[in-house]
């Protein structure tokens, strides 16, 4: 019975319509990702697209038929975005170095403009002429002249046809009408980039519906040779190998904005022969071991503690038991939170319980001192439980053996339970450093990082890890870079797998392969 | 009495002082949510006057999307719990009872992928996703779907490897013997495997589920309009942002909150704990 569900006619009709669904969905996504020229996106989803139908229209690959959906969320969102990461980290990807170069060049041509020496301003009219196109009416102050300027031409307006509104500003002649408020309203984005012809030299350029500036080229890209000449004092601009325009008389003279371009590995070496970006990564280097280490340590102290305590029935167990295992049930999201609100100096439930007035977050010491208690009551529970599991799968023979031999109890604990147990957990162990490594929601969460010393530009705090360094140079505002925050990732990378490589290899996971 | 006192007493010191430790902030929470003053604050051990103002503002306040937070993490996080178990299990099944080739460089590249952090390549995540938003708009960056799919990528890794354990430890010989009766491998898996494994996945979609509840960081990234956010997100904005140190209605938040996942943990924490240590950290 049941298995006519999964053969016969009606599977087969499930599987087709589902597949069918699936495949145009997935069309549809390509074409606009092809439409808005994301290729990447594009070639995957057509990757994506042939695979799924190949293999569940033919009997090729039965395992496949399995893992196909895992695999392309894995590749889409895990394994692309880690190698995205390492192809960012070999480019300069920061704030101003964030387009393509061809679309660089197009806004330094369109930012390579000033104005004329006196900074002339009309006052304008935009409309349309004539012959309909988008045009501005303005009395030139120049030549003393009414005049009409389209994005190509410029001719004068005979004074007596135009007809001036109540400000004393032309407003309308035969030759053009005003647009409506609505024709405006519609027009308004693309007022930055429009230009009307003033002479060969100069044009007009809008400062908003009323006004336009006169202003000139200043730079002038020669498309052969890649650079930019400064039409102002001949300067020459050219590609500096960083995703700039520079002065090829003043490196520190670039053209803003620049492109994302590869740089190798100088965001790796950077981060060791400059001393700007070197003392704040080694500081916060060893913090981040310091803390991870400080918490498995803690976490595994007093859970280990409270396991041997409660590893006999005494009366209570299970009350004890249930309670200590709340900070561990508890969204951590919100524990951090509540603890945050509890180091507050002036409100907060620790200094009123101890009767203090720390200001637990404004000092290196004391903050990093929050971080591993919240830490503690975080972790703890975790030890405390895997810890009281190992304790019962020590046979007890061994220490029956040991104390018939007499040996007093800190005796066995020392010589027998404890090896015993750090060799069971080791692999936790090592697991629960690697996590604290990379406990971001802790660090951001309670302290952001802090406290920071107030030196210019500096953004790395006292109780910053690695990853919310990372983060903060990732997404700082203002002044973010893709580039060398990809590079830290990798190398994060590189050290927690080795880490846990090391742990997996001790507990003997990958022999369990097959 | 003496030989009590020694062998037990200190036992019930050290649990004593440990559980005083372990509930000093969760009561604190609970009499600040009653506390209409709105500060997490310990004027004294027992609660001065018992208010449901915090609670009340929750749900009447119009500033504080409350319940659409609340429904946004519970749909997100139901749906990476079901949809990654699915397809996590589909895979974990591969790899546990099929052989094919590659198997072995599959598995390490698995292993290797998940220690990779997640939060490491959230500046590649956003600026795909910012892409994907250029073309997609409903799926893209600052949209729930967008972040559904991104949690559904960084779950399987971990879903796939955590299930794959699961799954070994269910004896073979069932879809062995199936096997020679002549079942085909998909057969297996709907007949055989899936009714077996189901108490396992329903495990590991708890786990997916708190965790994706926990989550912080890609919810704020992607999550922007107050209405959209996640729990996580929205209490936090209650302390850190425009609403600035509201303790009050932030306790009562989170005591709402977090009662179903304690619930659901205390109640199901023997297969939970197994779970947690057969290889994955709880965040």
């Amino acid at each position: 019975m049941l298995i006519s569900i999964f053969r016969g006619k009606f599977a087969f009709a499930l599987k087709v319509i589902t597949l069918l669904i699936l495949t145009s969905i997935l069309v549809m996504l390509a074409q606009q990702a092809l439409a808005s020229s994301e290729y990447a996106i594009a070639i995957f989803l057509a990757i994506s697209i042939v695979m799924i139908n190949f293999v569940y229209l033919t009997k090729r690959s039965v395992p496949l038929k399995f893992f196909l959906p895992g695999l392309l969320f894995l590749l889409a969102f895990v394994i692309g975005p880690i190698l995205y990461t390492l192809v960012m980290s070999g480019f300069t990807y920061q704030t101003g170095n964030t387009l393509s170069k061809a679309d660089a060049i197009t806004q330094v041509q369109k930012l390579g403009v000033v104005q004329d020496s006196n900074q002339t301003i009309f006052d304008v009219t935009i409309g349309k002429n004539g012959s309909n196109e988008l045009s501005l009416l303005y009395f030139d102050s120049l030549t003393n002249e009414f005049a009409i300027s389209t994005e190509k031409a410029r001719t004068a307006e005979p004074e007596s046809t135009v007809v001036k509104d109540e400000f004393d500003i032309p407003s309308s002649s035969p030759n053009f009408s005003a647009l409506t408020e609505d024709e405006l309203g519609a027009l308004d984005a693309q007022i930055p980039a429009l230009k009307f012809y003033y002479s060969d030299e100069y044009y007009l350029g809008l400062e908003g519906f009323q006004a336009a500036s006169l202003y000139k080229k200043s730079l002038q890209f020669n498309q052969a040779r890649d650079e930019f000449k400064s039409l102002i004092n001949n300067d020459i601009y050219r590609d500096n190998g960083r995703g700039n325009f520079a002065n090829i008389n003043n490196p520190e003279d670039i053209l803003q904005p620049g492109w994302r371009s590869p740089i190798w590995f100088e965001n790796y070496t950077k981060l060791f022969s400059e001393e700007r970006l070197r003392t704040p990564f080694i500081k916060v280097f060893l913090w981040t071991i310091s803390f991870a280490g400080l918490s498995v340590l803690t976490t595994f102290a007093l859970g280990l503690l409270l396991a041997i305590a409660l590893n006999k029935a005494i009366r209570g167990r299970r009350f004890y038991r249930s309670i200590l295992i709340l900070p561990y049930a508890m969204p951590s999201v919100m524990s951090i939170l509540i603890w945050g609100g509890m180091f507050d100096t002036e409100f907060g439930a620790i200094n009123n319980l101890f009767g203090t007035d720390i200001a637990w977050f404004q000092n290196a010491a004391f903050a990093r001192t929050a971080v591993i208690v919240v830490n503690l009551w975080l972790g703890f529970p975790y030890f405390y439980l895997v810890a009281s599991g190992a304790l019962q799968a020590i046979p007890a023979e061994l220490s029956e053996a040991a104390a018939i031999d007499g040996a007093t109890p800190r005796q066995i604990f020392n010589k027998i339970t404890l090896p015993l147990l750090l060799k069971i957990l080791s692999p936790l162990l090592i697991a629960s450093f690697a996590f604290n490594f990379n406990n971001f929601n802790l660090i951001y969460l309670l302290t952001g990082g802090g406290p920071i010393a107030q030196l210019d530009g500096e953004i790395a705090g006292s109780t910053d890890i690695l990853i919310s360094y990372t983060y903060k140079i990732a997404f700082n505002q203002g002044n973010s870079n893709l580039g060398l925050a990809s590079a830290i990732s990798v190398l994060i990378f590189l050290l927690v797998a080795s880490i846990s490589m090391y742990g997996l290899k001790k507990s003997k996971v990958l022999d369990d392969f097959v | 009495m003496n030989k009590w006192m020694t062998s037990n007493l200190w036992r019930h010191v050290v649990a004593i002082s440990v559980v005083l430790f372990s509930l000093f902030p969760l009561y604190l929470v609970i009499i600040s949510s009653f506390n209409p003053s709105g500060s997490l604050n310990l004027t004294s051990f027992l609660p001065r006057e018992i208010s449901f103002v915090n609670y009340s503002l929750l749900f009447s306040d119009p500033r504080i999307p409350y319940l659409s937070w609340m429904k946004n993490s519970l749909i997100i996080a139901a749906a990476v719990a079901i949809l990654s178990v699915t397809i996590g299990a589909a895979s974990a099944f591969a790899f546990s009872r099929l052989r094919f080739k590659g198997k072995m460089s599959g598995l390490k590249l698995l292993l290797l992928v998940q220690m990779f952090p997640a939060i490491l390549a959230i500046s590649a995540v956003y600026v795909i996703m910012e892409r994907v938003q250029s073309f997609a708009p409903g799926i893209g960056l600052g949209t729930r779907p967008g972040l559904l799919l991104v949690y559904l990528g960084g779950a399987m890794g971990v879903n796939i490897w955590l299930l794959k354990g699961f799954v070994d430890s269910i004896p073979a010989e069932l879809d062995e013997a199936a096997k020679v009766d002549g079942a085909s491998p998909m057969q297996i898996y709907w007949l055989i495997f899936i009714p077996l494994a189901t108490p396992v996945l329903a495990v590991v979609a708890l786990l997916s589920f708190i965790g994706t509840f926990n989550e912080f960081i890609l919810a704020r990234l992607f999550l922007v309009d107050m209405s959209e956010r996640t729990i996580a997100v929205g209490l936090q904005s209650f302390i850190g942002g425009q609403y600035s140190q509201n303790w009050g209605p932030f306790a009562a938040g989170s005591i709402i909150a977090s009662v179903p996942i304690v619930v659901i943990f205390l109640s199901l924490q023997k297969y939970i704990i197994n779970g947690l240590t057969a290889g994955s950290v709880k965040g």
